[in-house]
């Protein structure tokens, strides 16, 4: 075993006892990205990462900073000054910021220590992990490189679950992290909207776009919580609200549990089915009250086509600074005209063309009440329904997605409830801000994992998390890996 | 056929601030190219706007001066375009609600005064600058962001001249607000005009063309007038007036064809969604209103009422901003108002005339004027001591009782002493009693000349010629 293959709390104990040097952490995270077979990785910070960890061995490890020394890894799509960041688009290579992001900076001043960036599909606009121009991530849990880890934060789900780090930096717009935590048997967490900052943040669509993270334990979640949820002057919608820690969570305490009917009966997947079956009666011995509920099916199904045009439209303008005229990687031509054309065409790959096709059609003045706002109001009527719930219960809880990970050739109907209502709920979190982390529920019969999502009220992370620690207690999945699991196995 | 002009406005004006309007980005005028910049300005993608409240508190004020409705909840949109100048591929404006709705101002047409309705007044931000030459361009963000006020009429305007005098009246409130430097020939006022014309008596409004690149408001006139001409002209021969834009050749004195308006570019307007709707308290509203500078026209009502100044005078001293603190100022020391504004009128106004200069560029302090002015009508010292005195204070900033002192400029007033005087002028000139009586009034003159010959001229003169009247009659 190596120290790396820990959790936050448990490589902060061990530097403590000065059990490992921060540089020899560094050395192993460096090492294990050189020898990436997953296509997780973009830019790299090896000798940046090194030179603060030599720096960090020399000083007393402090008791009360868990990320002193701790190594991690930055999706592609924050800002860091001086280290190239291209959100996985050809536009943007060569684009050097010179200013980090806020999160990226709490964590150096908190003196965690970058090790690279990680891909993502294009702008972050996409769930597959094989959009961006790195082209496809590949689910570590199968070694011979037949499924996919899903995205957009698909890099950074790779380094976790593959435990080159202990916890990765990732966004999530529609469930950019959440979905690809479940594929890869992680904790992947989205607080409540503005309660981490977004500057820095390649925007995709800013009324949903939430930075968040991924970690291999609840614990570390809310660890982590507590350095990210911070006021920024930077960010307008930066939430006034005073700021309470989570850690450590409060424990013992029952709750009430919701789970909407109609998304459990979108599910096929038997093994998914009776794990999560298993995990409420377990939840429920326990003192917690579960209760199924209704929504009205058409609400849920409504879900994915207004989040797709709202995303889309958003985006359009969203991404409209890359141009070619301030920064980035442009194609010249004749007049300003051409410049942009050209560095906008070759720039940006046919899918996100296509959103961005689709995302002025919905804008237009003469579509825009039917489609724009209409999809609006249906993110309102959605919100206010999870409202309603939220007035009688803590948080609803699912199966994260109607599947494990997907096989690089698996098409799905789109058309279908499984597709519109289970592969896409997750959204809700974003329609409404809401508190919604994705945790381990079990692993199938093909050694892939699969997760259990739990979301709540606005602001009321610290519930949301408690609720996650439970359930893992019950499933007993802290700090999975790839790495984890064969020694458990014995592989 | 008679037309009638049917004209809307549309005004930008940049606003005073320290800072840019959605980044802390600092606004300076000549400054280098590019260096008054943040993240935002240059749309580095992560950078987030933030609200300028002094940029809200100026456009509150702007929309108090107009008399508008003002929203106390304040909605940003994005018009979405892609121009070279414009960063981050939209403008930050307010589409759906703007901050003031439903105004007015008052100009003077020939003497009556008329109503001219403002339509909306919205907050957005500037655009970078551009630098055409021959083949290239290059761009300056130093001006990306600033922040902007638009101000749109009601197309209630008839003619040039109408729509000279509004633009002045919008100029004059923005500078009496001090909320911007309202230019026009450096950029920070700018106006574009929107015109149609119409047979008399017809309701249909006819084809708008818009006239752009006014950069004065003369040309604004001369533009709007050269305008209603063409398209009247275009009209009688049966032509058609195409929907175009125009731009105004300053040395042709008219208007030229920059390009034909096919369909309207659709800006696909949508939320802001990096600024969710604020608030505005009443509190806040009121505080930004109270708090804000006097306009020209409260002014003018202060100034005919408190200091009792005929409307003629009171409207030189309101002719600038500046010159009007510089009386207000000065009249902190006396309440000598009308002495004070006849020699701050004749006298100061004289000099910086004759000099080329403006009043922010004189150095004599309002009070030392004041107390000119107050030594004078004393008759301390005489008007000749008094010019004196005052070319000495231009050179050397000093006070003109140092400088009386200083000159020896004092007035004999002495009635014993003068007409013992007088009385050794007459005795030397034994014929000058009969001279006067006479009626030889050169002789009078005479002796005032000889008197203030012997006391170097600082004979109270009045006092003097009642004696020297009194002594030749004797």
């Amino acid at each position: 075993m190596n120290y790396l293959d820990l959790t936050i709390k448990e490589i902060h104990e061990a530097l403590l006892k000065k059990e490992v040097k921060v540089s020899d952490l560094v050395k192993e995270a460096i090492e294990r990205c050189k020898n990436d077979n997953f296509n997780a990785l973009e830019a790299t910070n090896y000798e940046e990462a090194l030179k603060e960890a030599y720096e960090l061995d020399k000083e007393e490890v402090p008791s009360d900073n868990f990320l002193f020394g701790i190594p991690y890894i930055c999706k592609d799509n924050l800002s860091t000054r001086g280290i190239e960041t291209t959100a996985g688009s050809n536009i943007l290579n060569g684009y050097v910021p010179s200013f980090d992001a806020t999160v990226v900076k709490i964590l150096k001043e908190n003196k965690a220590i970058m090790i690279a960036k990680s891909t993502l599909d294009e702008l972050a606009m996409g769930g597959s992990g094989k959009s961006g121009h790195k082209g496809i991530q590949y689910n570590p849990y199968d070694e011979t490189k037949n499924h996919l880890i899903g995205g957009s934060s698909s890099g950074s789900a790779v380094v976790t679950a593959a435990s080159y780090v202990p916890f990765a930096l990732g966004s999530d717009t529609g469930d950019s992290i959440r979905k690809p935590a479940s594929y890869a048997g992680l904790v992947g967490y989205k607080p409540t909207y503005g309660l981490i900052s977004r500057f820095g943040l390649f925007p995709f669509s800013v009324s949903l776009d939430h930075v968040g993270y991924f970690t291999r334990s609840v614990e570390d979640a809310a660890i982590l919580f507590d350095y990210l949820n911070k006021y920024d002057v930077n960010d307008y919608t930066s939430s006034l609200k005073e700021r309470t820690k989570v850690y450590p969570l409060n424990e013992k305490k029952t709750h009430k549990i919701a789970v909407i009917k109609e998304i459990i009966d979108s599910i096929k997947d038997e093994e998914i089915l009776s794990a999560f079956k298993k995990l409420l009666t377990k939840l429920e011995s326990e003192g917690n009250q579960v209760d199924f509920v209704s929504v009205d099916s058409s609400i849920l199904k409504a879900i994915y086509p207004s989040y797709i045009i709202i995303s889309s439209a958003e985006a359009t303008s969203n991404n409209a600074n890359l141009d070619g005229i301030k920064f980035g990687n442009r194609k010249e031509g004749n007049s300003y005209q051409e410049v942009m054309f050209n560095t906008r065409n070759e720039g940006f790959s046919e899918l996100i063309k296509r959103r961005f096709v689709l995302g002025s059609y919905a804008l237009m003045s003469e579509n825009q009440e039917e489609v724009y706002l209409k999809a609006k109001k249906v993110r309102r009527v959605v919100v206010d329904t999870i409202n309603k719930l939220f007035e009688e219960y803590d948080a609803f809880i699912a199966p994260s997605s109607p599947t494990a990970a997907h096989s690089l050739n698996e098409v799905s109907d789109n058309l279908d409830d499984t597709y519109l209502i289970a592969d896409n709920y997750l959204g809700i979190g974003n329609f409404g801000g809401y508190p919604s982390i994705t945790i381990p529920l079990d692993i199938n019969k093909e050694h892939l994992p699969f997760g259990l999502s739990i979301t709540g009220k606005i602001f009321d992370d610290a519930k949301v998390l408690e609720i996650a620690k439970e359930c893992e207690d019950i499933t007993g999945l802290k700090n999975l890996s790839t790495v984890t699991i064969n020694e458990k196995e014995g592989r | 056929m008679n037309f009638e002009a049917i004209i809307g406005l549309e005004i930008h004006v940049e606003m005073k601030t320290k800072t840019k309007m959605f980044s802390n980005g600092p606004i300076q005028f000549k400054s280098e190219p590019n260096t008054n910049i943040t993240y935002l300005d240059l749309a580095y993608p992560g950078s987030l706007p933030r609200l300028n409240k002094q940029g809200v508190i100026n456009a509150i004020r702007v929309c108090n001066a107009l008399h508008m409705e003002i929203d106390h909840d304040l909605y940003f949109d994005r018009k979405n375009y892609f121009y070279s100048d414009l960063p981050k591929g939209y403008q930050i404006t307010q589409q759906d609600r703007p901050i003031g709705k439903k105004g007015y101002l008052e100009i003077e047409v020939d003497g009556k005064k008329k109503k001219i309705g403002i339509e909306r007044l919205h907050m957005e931000e500037d655009t970078a600058m551009q630098h055409h030459f021959s083949d290239y361009t290059l761009l300056d963000y130093n001006r990306a962001g600033i922040p902007l006020v638009e101000i749109v009429s009601y197309p209630e305007i008839r003619n040039g001249e109408e729509a000279r005098k509004y633009v002045e009246k919008i100029k004059e409130i923005v500078t009496y607000l001090d909320v911007s430097d309202g230019k026009m020939e450096n950029g920070s006022l700018r106006c574009d005009v929107n015109i149609s014309i119409r047979p008399f008596g017809s309701e249909k409004f006819g084809t708008k063309v818009e006239v752009k690149n006014l950069n004065s408001t003369a040309n604004i006139e001369t533009a709007i007038d050269y305008e209603m001409m063409r398209q009247a002209s275009m009209l009688i021969k049966g032509e058609t007036i195409q929907q175009e834009t125009r731009r105004f050749d300053e040395t042709k004195k008219e208007t030229v064809l920059m390009r034909v308006k096919t369909d309207a570019v659709d800006y696909k307007y949508f939320s802001e969604g990096n600024i969710p709707p604020v608030h505005l308290s009443d509190e806040f509203v009121e505080n930004a209103i109270k708090t804000s500078n006097e306009l020209y026209d409260e002014k003018l009502v202060r100034f005919e009422n408190d200091y009792k100044l005929n409307t003629v005078d009171a409207k030189i001293l309101l002719s600038s901003k500046e010159l009007s603190l510089y009386y207000d100022e000065a009249a902190k020391n006396t309440d000598l108002y009308q002495p004070l504004a006849n020699y701050i009128i004749s006298e100061v106004l004289g000099y910086l005339n004759k000099n080329d200069l403006s009043i922010t560029e004189f150095s004599v302090k309002p009070k030392d004027v004041a107390d000119l002015v107050i030594i004078l009508n004393e008759k301390k010292i005489n008007s000749k001591q008094g010019k004196d005195i005052f070319a000495k204070m231009i050179e050397t900033n000093k006070s003109p009782l140092v400088l009386k002192e200083e000159m020896g400029a004092t007035i004999i007033s002495d009635e014993g002493q003068i007409r013992a005087d007088i009385q050794e002028i007459i005795s030397q000139n034994p014929t000058l009693p009969d001279d006067f009586k006479n009626g030889k009034t050169r002789a009078q003159g005479f002796v005032m000349g000889l008197l203030m010959k012997k006391n170097k001229g600082k004979v109270d003169p009045i006092l003097a010629n009642k004696l020297i009247v009194e002594e030749l009659n004797k």
